[in-house]
C-alpha cells in the first residue's frame, strides 16, 4: 500500500494578482513555448509570472495629455470564451515498421504538429508524415499540437493504430480565448482630436505559454485602435494563471482591446457632443499613414467600412445617442471600428500541376476549415491558367507530399498561400505561352489563355487547346507541367521598441448594431447588426460575406452571454448544456454583411484576408447601441449579461444593486 | 452481455446484438459504419448527431441503440435515392448553408423532421425547432433561407 501525503502549492487565478510581488510563481524556467513562435520577436521576463510584455511608443504622453482638454480613463474586461468548434479535438496515429510515424489529426497546424512530433520523439521531420482531412471547425482552437503527441505515444507503447477522440469536457480543458484587463487612458481636444493615448493590457494566458505572446504582441501593436493619434504609449502583458492553457481564439488578442478602445470613444463621442460616427473619422487611419508599429499602411479602406455599415444600420448622426427613458423596453444603435494585424514573417508554398487534359492540381498545406480555402485556392489558380475552377483539384496537407505551410489561421491563407498559388500558376502559364507561341506563330504577349484554349488576342480563331499544346511539345497529350513558389512575407518587431514591420497587411472593419434592451430583466436582444470588412479583392464574395456572419455570430455570443466560468480555477461550465454558443433563436433578424475592396498590392488580385477580421467590433458596437439605449449607461465587463444591465440601471437610479 | 434487436436502418431491416450501454450513435458509427452522424457535444444539445427515429428527430447520442427495438431509423446515408440527393440536401447545396460541415447532417435532418410535420413552416417556427442544432460557424441564415426555399416549393404551397 502506498500513503500518498499532497501538500497543494499556493495558485493564483487572477492575472492582475498574479502579477503583484509575492504572488506564487507558476513556472521558475524560461518558457520554451511553442516551436513556431519567432523568439526574436518576444520581450520575454524572468521569475515573474509576466511571461512577455509587448511595448510601443510614439511621440510623449506627457506632453499629450497636457495639451488635452479632457481625459478618459477606465478599465474594461473581458472573459474566457470556449472555441466551440462542434468536431472535437480527434486523431489517429501508427507508426510504420521503419520507424516512421503517421497521423491523420483535425489541426489547423500540420508543419507545427510535425516539428513538434520530431522534436518529442527525436524524429527528423521526414520521419513523421501528418496527414489533415475536412476539419469540422477550428477557430484557432485547433492551432497547437494537442492530444497528437499522447496519441503518438500510446500507438508506440501499443504497436497498433490508436484513434482518440476528446470529449466535450476534455476540448474546454484544451484551449479558450485570453481574459484580459485593460486599462485605457486617453486625452482629447474639444474638437474631438485625440492627442493621447495610454493602454495597459493585461493577457490571462493560463498556465502555459502556447501562443500566449503573440496573442499578447498582437494586442499590444493595435492597442491604440485605427486612429492617427500623436502621442501613444501602448504595452500589453501576458501573464500565467493556474487556469486552463489558452490559445489563438479567432481575433487574435485584438477583440480585447477594441472592446476598451470603442467602448471609450463612444463615452468621449457622448461627452464632447459629437457624432460617434464623425469622432471616428475625423481621427481614422488614412491610406499611407506610418502606423504606430512604423508599418505604412496601405489598403485602408476603413472610412468606407464605417460608413457603409452606418449607412445599413440607418444611422441617424448625433441622435442616437438621444437619452431615452430607461422604462420597458429600450432601443440603441452603436457603431465601432478595428485594425489587425496578421503574423508576420510568415511562409507558404505552394505547388501548381498542369495535366496535359487541361485540368490542374494544386499542392497545398491550407487546411480546409469551412472558410473555403479550397475553393479560394482553386479559383486563383483557374484564373491565372484560363480554366474553370472546377478543373482545378486541390490538395489536403500530407506533409510527405504537400509543401510547406506556416498555418491556417491568421487570417492569411489567401494572401499567403493565394499568392504562392498564383506565382505558381503564373510560371505554368509562361511555360504554355511559350510552348503556344512557337505552334501558333505568335508572340508570347499576343496570346491569351481563355476556357481552356491559347488563342490570339483579337483572332480567337488562331487557338489551341492545352492538350494540343501538350501533344505539340510531348508528341502527345501526355504529362503535365509543373512549378512551385515559396512565398514568404518578410518584417516582425524589433522587442525592444516594439517596431519594425508588425504587418504584411492589416485587417480593417466596423461593425453597427441595434439593440433592444429589457429594461426590467436586463435582457440584451440583437435586433440587427452589420459588418463591413476590407477585403482587398474579394476572391469569392459569398464565402467572404459568410465568414463575415459567423465572425458576427461568434461575437454576439461572446457580447451577451458566453463565459467559462471557474472555482478555484476549475471550470465548472464544460458542457454544451451550461455553455451556450449561438444558436438561431439568437440570431438577428436583421443580419447583413459589407464588403469593401481597396485592392492591397501585395494580395492576389489585391486580396488580403477575412476570416477574422469582422469579430472585433461586434461587442464594443453592441456595448456602444446598449449605452445609446440606456442614456449612456457604460458597462465595462463581458459579457453583458442580464444581471449586469440591472446593477447598471440600478447604480444609475441611485437603487442598491 | 447483448441485446438482441429488429431494426430497420435506412429501409434495410436488420437482427442486431447490441451492447446495452451503447448508444444509437455508437452503433451506427462504430458497428453499422454509418459515419455521417456526428458527436458534438454528448449531452444531446448540439444536434449533431440527429437522425429520424419513426419520422421523428432525436438526438442519437442520447438514445440507447437498444431502443431501436421494432423502430424506424433513418440516418443522412438514408436520404439520397441512389445519386438523386433529397430535396433538402439539394436545398441546402443551392443556399450554400454549410462552412465546416460537421453539423450539417444533424442539420439536415432535422430539417427533415421539421417540414414532414410542417411543410410550409414559418420563419419563426423554423428558428425555434432547429435551436437545437448548434452551427459554431454561424451558417444560421443560409439555413433558414433553405428552408424557406423548400417551404415555397412544397405542394401545399399557397
Amino acid at each position: 500500500l502506498i500513503a500518498v501525503d499532497y501538500e497543494p502549492l499556493a495558485a493564483v487565478f487572477d492575472p492582475a494578482q498574479a502579477m503583484k510581488p509575492g504572488a506564487p510563481i507558476l513556472h521558475t524556467e524560461s518558457a520554451r513555448s511553442e516551436t513556431r513562435l519567432d523568439r526574436a520577436q518576444f520581450r520575454f521576463e524572468k521569475n515573474s509570472n509576466v511571461l512577455s510584455v509587448y511595448h510601443a511608443e510614439q511621440g510623449d504622453v506627457a506632453v499629450g495629455f497636457k495639451a488635452a482638454d479632457e481625459i478618459f480613463e477606465d478599465v474594461y474586461s473581458s472573459q474566457k470564451i470556449q472555441h466551440g468548434h462542434i468536431e472535437p479535438h480527434a486523431a489517429l496515429a501508427y507508426w510504420e515498421p521503419g520507424g516512421k510515424l503517421v497521423i491523420y489529426t483535425s489541426t489547423q497546424n500540420p508543419s507545427s504538429i510535425r516539428a513538434q512530433l520530431a522534436e518529442l520523439f527525436d524524429l527528423p521531420q521526414s520521419k513523421v508524415r501528418v496527414i489533415v482531412p475536412y476539419v469540422g471547425g477550428g477557430y484557432g482552437g485547433k492551432v497547437h499540437p494537442r492530444l497528437e503527441p499522447l496519441t503518438a505515444a500510446l500507438a508506440r507503447q501499443a504497436h497498433r493504430p490508436v484513434q482518440w477522440v476528446l470529449t466535450r469536457e476534455e476540448v474546454f480543458l484544451t484551449a479558450h480565448c485570453h481574459a484580459s484587463v485593460v486599462k485605457i487612458k486617453t486625452g482629447v481636444t474639444r474638437d474631438g482630436t485625440i492627442v493621447a493615448r495610454q493602454v495597459e493590457g493585461i493577457y490571462d494566458t493560463g498556465a502555459y505559454a502556447l501562443t500566449g505572446p503573440s496573442t499578447t504582441k498582437n494586442g499590444g501593436e493595435v492597442a491604440g485602435g485605427p486612429y492617427r493619434i500623436a502621442h501613444q504609449d501602448l504595452t500589453t502583458y501576458c501573464v500565467y494563471t493556474n487556469t486552463p492553457p489558452t490559445g489563438p481564439y479567432r481575433g487574435f488578442g485584438v477583440p480585447q482591446v477594441c472592446w476598451a478602445y470603442e467602448s471609450q470613444m463612444d463615452d468621449i463621442a457622448r461627452r464632447l457632443g459629437i457624432d460617434p460616427l464623425a469622432l471616428r473619422l475625423k481621427n481614422l487611419v488614412q491610406e499611407g499613414d506610418m502606423f504606430v508599429t512604423g508599418d505604412k499602411l496601405v489598403s485602408v479602406g476603413i472610412a468606407d467600412c464605417l460608413k457603409g455599415a452606418a449607412e445599413a444600420v440607418g444611422w441617424k448622426g448625433k441622435e442616437e445617442q438621444r437619452s431615452r427613458e430607461p422604462n420597458g423596453k429600450a432601443r440603441g444603435k452603436g457603431l465601432a471600428v478595428m485594425i489587425k494585424t496578421t503574423m508576420t514573417p510568415s511562409n507558404s508554398a505552394a505547388l501548381v500541376r498542369l495535366n496535359a487534359d487541361g485540368s490542374a492540381v494544386l499542392l497545398t498545406s491550407s487546411v480546409e476549415i469551412g472558410q473555403g480555402t479550397q475553393t479560394s485556392l482553386a479559383q486563383i489558380v483557374a484564373q491565372e491558367l484560363g480554366i474553370s475552377p472546377e478543373r482545378v483539384s486541390v490538395t489536403f496537407p500530407d506533409t510527405d507530399v504537400t509543401p510547406f505551410d506556416q498555418s491556417t489561421s491568421s487570417s492569411r491563407t489567401v494572401f499567403t498561400m493565394g499568392g504562392a498559388a498564383r506565382q505558381a500558376a503564373e510560371q505554368v502559364r509562361r511555360q504554355l505561352l511559350e510552348i503556344g507561341a512557337n505552334v501558333l506563330e505568335a508572340d508570347v504577349e499576343d496570346l491569351e489563355l481563355v476556357e481552356g484554349n491559347m488563342q490570339v488576342k483579337g483572332a480567337p480563331e488562331k487557338k489551341k487547346s492545352i492538350s494540343q499544346l501538350f501533344q505539340a511539345r510531348y508528341g502527345a497529350a501526355v504529362g503535365s507541367m509543373a512549378a512551385s513558389y515559396d512565398n514568404q512575407t518578410s518584417g516582425g518587431v524589433d522587442p525592444r521598441t516594439g517596431k519594425g514591420k508588425a504587418s504584411a497587411f492589416f485587417f480593417l472593419s466596423a461593425c453597427a448594431a441595434e439593440v433592444e434592451v429589457d429594461t426590467e430583466t436586463g435582457k440584451v436582444t440583437i435586433e440587427r447588426v452589420v459588418s463591413a470588412v476590407d477585403a482587398g479583392k474579394a476572391v469569392n464574395p459569398r464565402q467572404c460575406h459568410m465568414q463575415n456572419e459567423g465572425s458576427m455570430i461568434m461575437s454576439l455570443g461572446s457580447a451577451l452571454f458566453e463565459e467559462m466560468v471557474f472555482d478555484n480555477g476549475q471550470p465548472i461550465n464544460s458542457t454544451f448544456l451550461e455553455y451556450m454558443p449561438p444558436s438561431m433563436e439568437d440570431h438577428p433578424r436583421r443580419f447583413e454583411s459589407v464588403l469593401v475592396e481597396t485592392p492591397h498590392p501585395e494580395g492576389p488580385f489585391g486580396a488580403k484576408g477575412v476570416g477574422e477580421a469582422a469579430l472585433g467590433p461586434v461587442e464594443p458596437a453592441i456595448g456602444n447601441a446598449v449605452a445609446n439605449a440606456l442614456g449612456g449607461l457604460r458597462l465595462r465587463d463581458l459579457p453583458l449579461r442580464p444581471d449586469r444591465v440591472v446593477a447598471g440601471l440600478r447604480l444609475v437610479n441611485g437603487e442598491s444593486v | 452481455m447483448k441485446i438482441e434487436i429488429h431494426t430497420v436502418v435506412n429501409g434495410r431491416e436488420l437482427d442486431a446484438a447490441v451492447k446495452p450501454n451503447q448508444t444509437l450513435l455508437e452503433w451506427l458509427r462504430d458497428d453499422l459504419q454509418l459515419r455521417g452522424s456526428k458527436e458534438g457535444c454528448g449531452v444531446g444539445v448540439c444536434g449533431s448527431c440527429t437522425v429520424l427515429v419513426d419520422g421523428r428527430a432525436v438526438s442519437s447520442c442520447l438514445m440507447l441503440a437498444s431502443n431501436a427495438e421494432g423502430k424506424d431509423v433513418r440516418t443522412i446515408e438514408g436520404l439520397a435515392q441512389g445519386d438523386e440527393l433529397d430535396p433538402v440536401q439539394r436545398a441546402f447545396l443551392e443556399q450554400q448553408a454549410f462552412q465546416c460541415g460537421y453539423c450539417t447532417s444533424g442539420m439536415i435532418m432535422a430539417t427533415k423532421a421539421l417540414l414532414s410535420s410542417n411543410p410550409q413552416p414559418t420563419e419563426d417556427e423554423a428558428r425555434d425547432y432547429l435551436s437545437g442544432n448548434i452551427c459554431r460557424c454561424g451558417t444560421y441564415k443560409e439555413v433558414l433561407a433553405a428552408i424557406k426555399s423548400l417551404a415555397e416549393k412544397s405542394p401545399e404551397g399557397t
